[in-house]
């Protein structure tokens, strides 16, 4: 029986923007469990990467985690932490946002590992990568050389960070056994001639070279469980198979835990042992990759499926989702089902917020749709254009692309 | 057959860099980047040909200089009979009316400042087309035949969706009443169930204004759904043309085999289809690779005739020539290993045991084999079997004394490939050429190929594709 690793309960982060509240995810829950890799598929604006900041407690201003709980299995976490945050610890479980900041961050790196769309935001553009991946070598080996205690384990993390950044700089590897170490990782995502490419600078590795030192850089501190926020996405095909090969092959070898975000459902399927789909913020669908894949109930989940030309057949028409991705500023959010405005479906009772309902699929399979309670009542549906005076002013402002980079926190997500 | 509406011959498009400090205080040569290199192909009246490749393979820079939107460095181009690149005054007005283009981003190809009914009326403004009135009227009808509506006239851009501004771009692109549209990547920055949207919306336009498109992408997914026919490109050149269902069904050339069987499906399926990845990175267009482009990569990359041994075998050989011949071999490390491994010698006296003539020295002497030896477990992923191992070490010998050059000619020697010597070229006669010596190849490239004394497959080893030519 696989155990969870973390467990996340009604996480919810908001942008408070100019504009106004940005609700990005809501009361979001999810399991990971042990040795598993857990996929996070949604569009933009969906809140996936909110997401995975929120569980790094990387979400930048104006965000904020209003409220919830991320349960960290951990006991020796869940032993030491139990003197100076008891309030953080439930049996083997430490909810990480009740522990102090400092402690919080220090489970980065060993514990906590993030690979990114972009390696640039974790790569030192004047660094040697060799260099980068032995200081995360470093903080691995002080990590685990020290009494698992959070104090002892923070402080002796502030100070390699201390010695790295400021004492010794441009001291290059501060030992042998992490540079050696920090090769050995690099020949192991599949970088040629290690040694020589340890020595070069981010910006003399391609664009698939820097994916693969970024995996490398996260492996470095063998952490419990892997973000990887589309990994994959600024990639060639041919390359992104690659990588995709060998996050597959180390977490086949390493059994290490992996939460996969994208926006790719190929990608999904091919390295994902379960799934939640997201919109609007919300969970809106899980389960197995089969109870998703191939017995979706919620119409978002179908319509996400119909709307992917088919690799394997011919033409015909796509079955587009109509309609764009709502706003997520609370004064214009109303309390329904988010998707009741695109949903070729939307009944009466759509307009008061389903709550999630157990799918016909495996045991996992939840969706929180009415139609996975009964069937579809056509004499219940709502009008045609009942949405329509609401959806002509509030498309202004909306979004539905993927690089809405200015969107100044109304798509919060991408 | 259709006629062609537009016919690309050896299209070229070659950059000239020089423009780092070092460079021109050294006044070296200009490097050039190929971007398009010797690029054939038509557009058939009402088609729509899909153009594919990955980043830097010199697809949109293609797109680009056919509409003339950069000047190409040689080649012909002809829409409707005449020459594009010829064109000037009137006759370039009107090629520019007739050819509009589409761009992936449709953030930063419309203007911020200019509501959408300016931004749209703006070719009509610039060809001076009917009266004002007449205009917006006509972007009216333009902006609810794209699935917008002409309430939105004096709205600003930043007010839409991603989805809606494509939509805003295609009318745009409508607004002249066109013949030929190329569409570049003008989905690749929509999210997917937007994208079937618009790609619903472009074939329902093409249907409608019996439009030509040139599809240029990525996504080999989005290709499959709207092309009639497709042209592969790999770092400047077209390796395949075919019909649609015949390049995703039966893919001859090995790029694109390795592209179509690099997608992930959105199945469940996917977890169990097997699928061999291409090793290695594009190379760069400043110094693409002779013979075949793809020949760095290609896992059917050919043996000399009088050569036996397993294609894995061979790859992997190419792959440790690429390493010699780029000088990409860390000899230190493998030194420095080798130093380590000595009980006496220990690695901090390395230095000391290196002199500087190092074909006397005899610690290299000594040590050479486990200096191959260490090499070999560095650079080796397959083994090798029996005298290709031998060649293989003798090479890496060559390497303990820093011969570069020897160690490659040793394997030059034995393990010249046709496929690095002669450029593979497409069969201009056929309905589903392959620019790839593993198939039969125009008199030009077998006269090539005798002249420079290189095996390459002959009889039954080509896979010779009969039927189809007509
Ligand atoms: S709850 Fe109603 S509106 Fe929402 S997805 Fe289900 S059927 Fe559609
Ligand atoms: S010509 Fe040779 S290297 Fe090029 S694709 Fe064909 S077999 Fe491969």
């Amino acid at each position: 029986m696989p155990r969870d690793l973390l467990s996340v309960r009604d996480l919810t982060t908001r942008f408070f923007t100019q504009e106004g509240q940005v609700n990005a995810v809501e009361k979001v829950s999810f399991d990971v469990e042990e040795g598993e890799v857990l996929g996070i598929v949604g569009e933009s604006g969906s809140g996936k990467s909110v997401t995975a900041l929120s569980l790094v407690d990387l979400v930048e201003d104006p965000g904020r985690i209003v409220t919830g709980e991320i349960n960290y299995r951990n006991s020796e976490l869940a032993e030491s932490a139990s003197e100076n945050a008891p309030d953080a610890v439930d049996g083997d479980f430490v909810d990480v946002r009740k522990l102090p900041e400092r402690h919080r961050r220090a489970l980065r790196g060993p514990d906590f590992a993030t690979i990114f769309q972009d390696p640039a935001s974790s790569l030192n553009p004047s660094l040697p990568v060799g260099e980068q991946i032995a200081e995360a070598v470093e903080v691995q080996r002080r990590a685990s050389a020290n009494p698992r205690s959070t104090r002892s384990r923070t402080q002796s993390y502030g100070l390699g960070k201390f010695l790295l950044g400021t004492a010794l700089p441009g001291q290059g590897y501060l030992t042998e056994e992490s540079k050696a170490r920090a090769i050995e990782l690099l020949e192991l995502v599949g970088i040629p001639d290690p040694a020589e490419r340890a020595e070069a600078l981010p910006h003399e590795y391609s664009g698939g070279m820097l994916q693969r030192a970024m995996i490398a850089q996260a492996l470095a501190g063998e952490p419990e469980l892997l973000i990887a926020d589309e990994p994959t996405t600024a990639l060639d095909v041919t390359i992104q198979a690659q990588i995709l090969d060998i996050l597959g092959d180390i977490q086949e070898e390493t059994g290490m835990t992996i939460l996969l975000i994208t926006h790719n459902l190929g990608v999904i399927a091919r390295m994902c042992d379960r799934v939640g789909v997201m919109y609007a913020g919300e969970i809106v669908e899980r389960g197995s990759l089969e109870d998703v894949f191939d017995n979706p109930v919620h119409p978002y989940t179908q319509g996400l499926l119909g709307s992917i030309p088919d690799l394997e057949s011919a033409g015909g028409r796509l079955q587009p989702i109509e309609g764009n991705v709502p706003s997520l500023l609370d004064q214009e959010m109303e309390d329904r089902c988010y998707f009741a405005d695109r949903c070729p479906n939307a009944m009466e009772e759509c307009l008061e917020k389903p709550p999630e309902f157990p799918g016909p699929g495996s045991p996992d399979h939840a969706a929180k749709c009415y139609l996975a309670d009964h069937p579809y009542e056509p004499e219940q549906a709502l009008p045609e254009d009942y949405f329509d005076d609401e959806s002509s002013d509030t498309t202004v402002g909306r979004d539905d692309g993927k690089d809405d980079a200015s969107g100044e926190g109304v798509s919060a997500d991408d | 057959m259709t006629e062609s509406l537009l016919e690309v011959r050896d299209l070229e498009k070659h950059f000239y860099e020089r423009d780092t400090l070092v460079d021109r205080a050294l006044g070296g040569e200009p490097v050039s980047i190929q971007a398009v290199d010797g690029v054939s192909f038509d557009v058939r009246e009402g088609e729509t040909l899909g153009l594919v490749g990955e980043s830097g393979c010199g697809k949109s820079t293609c797109g680009e200089t056919l509409l003339r939107l950069q000047d190409p460095t040689g080649g012909t181009v002809r829409f409707d009979g005449e020459d594009v690149l010829d064109l000037s005054g009137d006759d370039l007005r009107s090629f520019r009316r007739n050819a509009q283009v589409v761009f992936q981003d449709p953030f930063s190809s419309l203007d911020p400042r200019m509501t959408v009914g300016a931004t749209v009326r703006q070719p009509l403004d610039v060809h001076s087309v009917g009266t004002k009135a007449e205009r917006t009227e006509r972007v009216c009808e333009l902006l609810e035949r794209v699935g917008l509506s002409s309430d939105q006239y004096d709205r600003y851009p930043h007010e839409f969706s991603g989805g809606q501004r494509q939509r805003i771009g295609i009318a745009r692109a409508l607004a002249l009443e066109p013949d030929f549209i190329v569409l570049d990547e003008p989905t690749s920055a929509l999210d997917v169930s937007v994208q079937a949207q618009i790609l619903n919306l472009l074939s329902d336009l093409q249907d409608e204004f019996d439009l030509t498109y040139l599809l240029i992408s990525h996504d080999l997914s989005v290709i499959r759904h709207i092309s009639d026919r497709v042209a592969v490109m790999y770092l400047g050149e077209l390796v395949e043309v075919g019909p649609v269902a015949d390049i995703f069904e039966s893919p001859k050339h090995p790029y694109t085999q390795a592209l179509l069987e690099s997608v992930p499906r959105a199945s469940t399926d996917e977890r169990d289809r097997e699928i061999e990845t291409l090793s290695g990175d594009v190379p760069s267009p400043r110094n693409p690779p002779s013979g075949c482009r793809f020949r760095t990569r290609c896992p059917s990359v050919i043996p000399p005739e009088d050569v036996t041994i397993d294609q894995r075998e061979y790859r992997q050989i190419m792959d440790v020539r690429e390493r010699i011949e780029s000088r990409e071999v860390d000899l230190d490390s493998a030194w420095e290993y080798v130093a380590d491994e000595q009980p006496s010698s220990g690695g901090s006296s390395l230095r000391s045991l290196l002199g500087d003539d190092v074909r006397e020295d005899p610690f290299r002497e000594r040590h050479a084999e486990a200096f191959v030896d260490r090499l070999e477990e560095r650079m080796l992923d397959v083994e090798l079997s029996g005298s290709h191992a031998q060649t293989v070490r003798s090479a890496l010998h060559e390497l303990c004394y820093e011969d570069w050059e020897g160690a490659a000619s040793i394997l030059a020697e034995e393990y010249e490939s046709v496929c690095e010597v002669v450029s593979p070229a497409l069969q201009d006669d056929r309905t589903h050429p392959v620019a790839c010596h593993l198939y039969d190849q125009p008199d030009s490239v077998t006269a090539n190929v005798a002249d420079a004394d290189v095996s390459a497959p002959v009889g039954d080893t080509v896979r010779t594709d009969g039927a189809e030519s007509d």
